[in-house]
């Protein structure tokens, strides 16, 4: 029997089993794996293949035993398996250490913006102590220098009155230049103080009919507006989302610029309107697209500006005229173009010279 | 009493304030007699030390050292025996907190101190006048800041 080949080498109980008990059920099998450790082989790996055969002359059953020794080849999978191993691991020790170095970036990162963020509320911090200094300057501002000034204007006047006799024409007229200085220099802390008071902070909006804002400022300037026999024709006022106090100073500087700088033979015609429009109708630069928008138009007959003045004429302290020929600090339009940021909206202005300057104002309409 | 000068006290740290004043009330036709004082300080050591008459007008500048003048006011109005001075205030501020915070503790009128000699002589005027001459002594938060 094949059991007792080699001393009994060959009696593997896989095989016996495979041989008494899987044959005479399937009759045939492949690649049976059994391992084996033989007294002077070491251990082996077999794949058998069986079949079932009957001899055609003897009528005989026989069974026909392939025994191939795959060892090597099981061998060299096995390494292989093992290397491919031994590969993910390395791969995954890798994938490991960048995993950690992601992490430390990340902690990095996080720690960096922790940074940031403080160095923003330090900034912040920064800011507010900044704002607050220029609130305390602008209280410096209408108070202690304003005080001087006050001092300067109110002896030139008691001299120019009480010691009048005593002074020589020239003195006179000095003492009135060193007025006017004074006065104008007051004018210029007004106008700075009333340029550096439209915070952005005090925004409080109001639906607000336009129409009051512009009957106010004629009262404000009932004296000026008969004094150049000006006509205000205020036409298709809609209602408006403003700061209304703000509102009204840009409805007071752009009615005084054109009352100021109207022609000396010419009556001031000033003609206000307001319609709704939505901004790809407008066509103007800076509007938000599909976004409605009141349109303000504040236009007047007066002695107009080159064009290449019309963005000019919103800076600080920007004049197109001797302050001989027409008084003023520079500061006004200044002022109307701050409200109309603060208002989110736009300002232009177009101008022909002798003909008059229209200027347009755009801000969100009210919803 | 109409033949009585008025007592009018000043409390402002500008020399050259008070002398201005004291010189717009000497050309005013109203007889008065003007008392001055630098600080806030000074002036309530002089009102508690004060035998009567108290002065019938009291102009009060906010912006003073050691003791300034809001503090006087609350002080003056919380007093039994000062209570019912009139108190002007006469200031450089025109700022609208200022005013406000004035009338709210008890102040009569509010005046911002001119920059012209005559302006300052009509505001004095009208003052003194709106007071006691015409009797209409009726300062509400509308007419609180007198202008001329």
């Amino acid at each position: 029997m094949l059991y007792d080949l080699g001393d009994k080498q060959w009696n593997i109980p896989a095989l016996r089993e495979l041989l008494e008990d899987i044959i005479p059920k399937n009759s045939q099998f492949y690649n049976y794996e059994v391992k084996h450790t033989f007294l002077d082989l070491g251990e082996k790996i077999m794949s058998l293949n069986a079949s079932r055969v009957i001899q055609n002359t003897h009528r005989e059953q026989l069974i026909l035993l392939v025994i191939a020794d795959i060892t090597e080849v099981r061998n060299l999978i096995v390494e292989k398996e093992l290397k491919e191993k031994e590969l993910l691991n390395k791969e995954i020790s890798e994938r490991n250490s960048e995993k950690l170095l992601l992490e430390k970036a990340v902690q990095e990162r996080t720690r960096e913006l922790k940074e940031a963020n403080e160095s923003l509320e330090n900034k912040n911090n920064e800011l507010l102590a900044i704002n607050k200094e220029l609130e305390s300057f602008t209280y410096v501002s209408s108070h202690d220098l304003q005080e001087p000034l006050r001092k300067l204007q109110i002896f030139a006047g008691i001299i120019l009155e009480k010691e009048n006799h005593n002074l020589s024409e020239k003195g006179k007229s000095y003492f009135h230049l060193m007025q006017q200085s004074a006065e104008r220099m007051q004018q210029l802390i007004h106008d700075l103080l009333a340029f550096s008071r439209i915070r952005d902070a005090e925004r409080k909006f109001e639906k607000t009919d336009l129409n009051i804002i512009i009957e106010e400022v004629k009262i404000e300037l009932k004296e000026a507006i008969a004094e150049k026999k000006a006509l205000i024709e205020v036409k298709d006022i809609c209602e408006v989302n403003i700061i209304p106090f703000q509102f009204r100073q840009l409805m007071h500087n752009l009615v005084v610029n054109a009352l100021k700088f109207s022609k000396p033979q010419t009556p001031a015609h000033i003609i206000i309107s307001s319609r709704n429009s939505m901004s790809e109708k407008l066509k103007v630069k800076g509007l938000l697209p599909k976004k409605e928008y009141c349109h303000i138009t504040v236009s007047d007959n007066g002695i107009g500006f080159e064009k290449e003045f019309r963005e000019k004429i919103f800076e600080l302290f920007q004049k197109l005229h001797g302050k001989e020929e027409y008084a003023g600090t520079g500061i006004g339009l200044a002022i109307v173009k701050k409200i109309v940021d603060n208002h989110n909206g736009i300002i232009t202005a177009t101008s022909v010279v002798n003909k008059g300057t229209s200027f347009n104002i755009y801000i969100p309409a009210s919803t | 009493m109409k033949n009585e000068p008025f007592l009018i006290l000043i409390a402002d740290d500008d020399e050259a304030d008070r002398m201005v004043f004291a010189e717009a009330f000497s050309e005013l036709k109203i007889k008065t007699v003007v008392r001055t004082v630098n600080d806030g300080m000074q002036l309530m050591k002089w009102l508690s030390e004060r035998e009567p008459p108290l002065p019938h007008f009291l102009f009060l500048d906010l912006n003073m050292p050691r003791k300034n003048g809001l503090e006087c006011l609350k002080e003056i109005r919380e007093d039994e025996k000062l209570k019912d001075i009139f108190v002007a205030i006469y200031s450089t501020s025109d700022s609208e907190d200022d005013i406000e915070e004035t009338f709210l503790s008890g102040a009569n009128v509010y005046i911002t101190k001119p920059s012209n000699f005559n302006v300052l002589k009509q505001l004095l005027h009208k003052v003194v006048s709106a007071t006691f001459i015409y009797e209409g002594n009726t300062f509400n938060r509308k007419n609180f800041l007198m202008r001329v």
